[in-house]
């Protein structure tokens, strides 16, 4: 399975790693850090927003927090997304 | 006349700074895409930079862009993420080619035109890295309306000159006057280089007062401590706007009575003092004016 990251573990910041999954498998995803029990709910639903903007249906995400908010969450996802594309197109 | 004391860096891939860096009240941000960004880090760089200028209010800032030089396959995909987020300004690195600036003039332009963004709207400010840039500085800030300021490179320009820092960076004593020469030539800020020691208040502090001295309208920053520094040497006291709007008053008095010369506490002031008070009016905000943009 291809594998791509994008992000820190700086202040404000998190790590996106995404990992392919077969066709159909849906979108599964893992966090942790400290905000996940106030913030979960919030970074799942900005995570899930981001894969539809981007077109994506089956992917696993692991998201490593140290307080980023939902910009940078997006932003770090995207970025994932798009150098797992270009793994997967190499 | 827009105030640029201080424009403070922020790399490009870190969110603590990105969202935080306008709350030290500099005059101008400067998100960086280039030397502040590793090449394996650009793209996510790019994203994040662009998802900030969407969201982010920075206030009363002047947000401008450090892209990825001319000479790199990078900087078209720069501007064309960051232009339509509606901008103040670009900042290219290492400008050495007037048509250079005119290019980019019309990538801007057609990005504007797309994003329905006023046409013109996004500024150019040019940094002059190489002796050939800072030779040819009239003539690439008269390449393009856009050209807001021109700005002297530090450890780049040194290289390119073939030397070293020195305590008192005499090594840019030439290059900067040139600058501030080519500058108010071409009707256009010069703004001075970083100060690189962030721990020396005091070296700050005299390299400041002597760029001041020399014509610059202000430095970029690397440390959000540096700022107040900068401000407090650039910001005119209370005496000096005071005695500015006694001659800029008088001057006023003068012209409307058809008199040519005008006396100011007993003295006779001429027109270049008028001049100069009228520019520590404006630079204390209390009145329009100064360089074209």
């Amino acid at each position: 399975m291809k594998t791509a990251q994008a992000g820190t573990l700086e202040s404000m910041d998190c790590i996106v790693t995404v990992t392919e999954t077969e066709k159909g498998r849906g979108i599964s995803i893992s966090m942790e850090g400290a905000s996940i029990v106030r913030f979960g709910e919030a970074m799942l639903k900005a995570t899930k927003d981001t894969l539809k903007s981007l077109g994506v249906r089956d992917i696993s995400v692991s998201i490593q927090d140290n307080g980023a908010g939902d910009l940078v969450l997006k932003a770090r996802v995207e970025a994932a997304v798009r150098r797992l594309a270009e793994v997967k197109a190499a | 006349m827009r105030l640029r004391r201080t424009k403070l860096y922020l790399p490009g891939n870190n969110p603590n700074m990105l969202l935080r860096g306008h709350l030290f009240n500099p005059d101008g941000v400067i998100l960086d895409l280039e030397d502040a960004v590793a090449m394996s880090e650009k793209d996510a760089a790019r994203i994040l930079v662009r998802d900030v200028l969407k969201k982010s209010d920075f206030g009363d800032c002047e947000v401008t862009v450090r892209i990825n030089g001319m000479d790199t396959d990078l900087w078209k995909v720069d501007i064309e993420t960051v232009v339509p987020c509606g901008i103040d300004g670009i900042r290219i690195p290492k400008v050495e080619d007037p048509k250079d600036i005119v290019l980019m003039d019309e990538a801007l332009s057609q990005i504007e035109s797309k994003a329905k963004i006023p046409v013109g709207r996004t500024l150019i400010f040019c940094l002059l890295e190489t002796a050939l840039g800072v030779w040819r500085a009239f003539d690439i800030a008269r390449a393009s309306k856009r050209v807001a300021a021109i700005c002297p490179g530090g450890e780049d320009l040194r290289a390119d000159l073939k030397t070293t820092r020195s305590e008192n960076s005499e090594e840019l004593i030439g290059p900067r006057r040139m600058i501030v020469l080519a500058a108010h030539a071409a009707g256009v800020d010069a703004l001075d280089t970083v100060y690189a020691d962030i721990t020396d208040d005091a070296g700050l502090r005299r390299e400041t007062e002597w760029v001041k001295q020399l014509g610059f309208q202000g430095k970029s920053v690397i440390h959000p401590n540096q700022i107040s520094i900068i401000h407090d040497v650039f910001t005119p006291t209370a005496r000096e706007v005071e005695q500015a709007q006694k001659i800029v008053e008088a001057a006023a008095e003068a012209a409307a009575r058809g008199l040519g010369a005008v006396q100011v506490d007993g003295k006779m002031v001429d027109k270049p003092v008028v001049k100069r008070a009228e520019y520590t009016l404006q630079r204390a905000g209390m009145k329009a004016g100064g360089e074209k943009r």
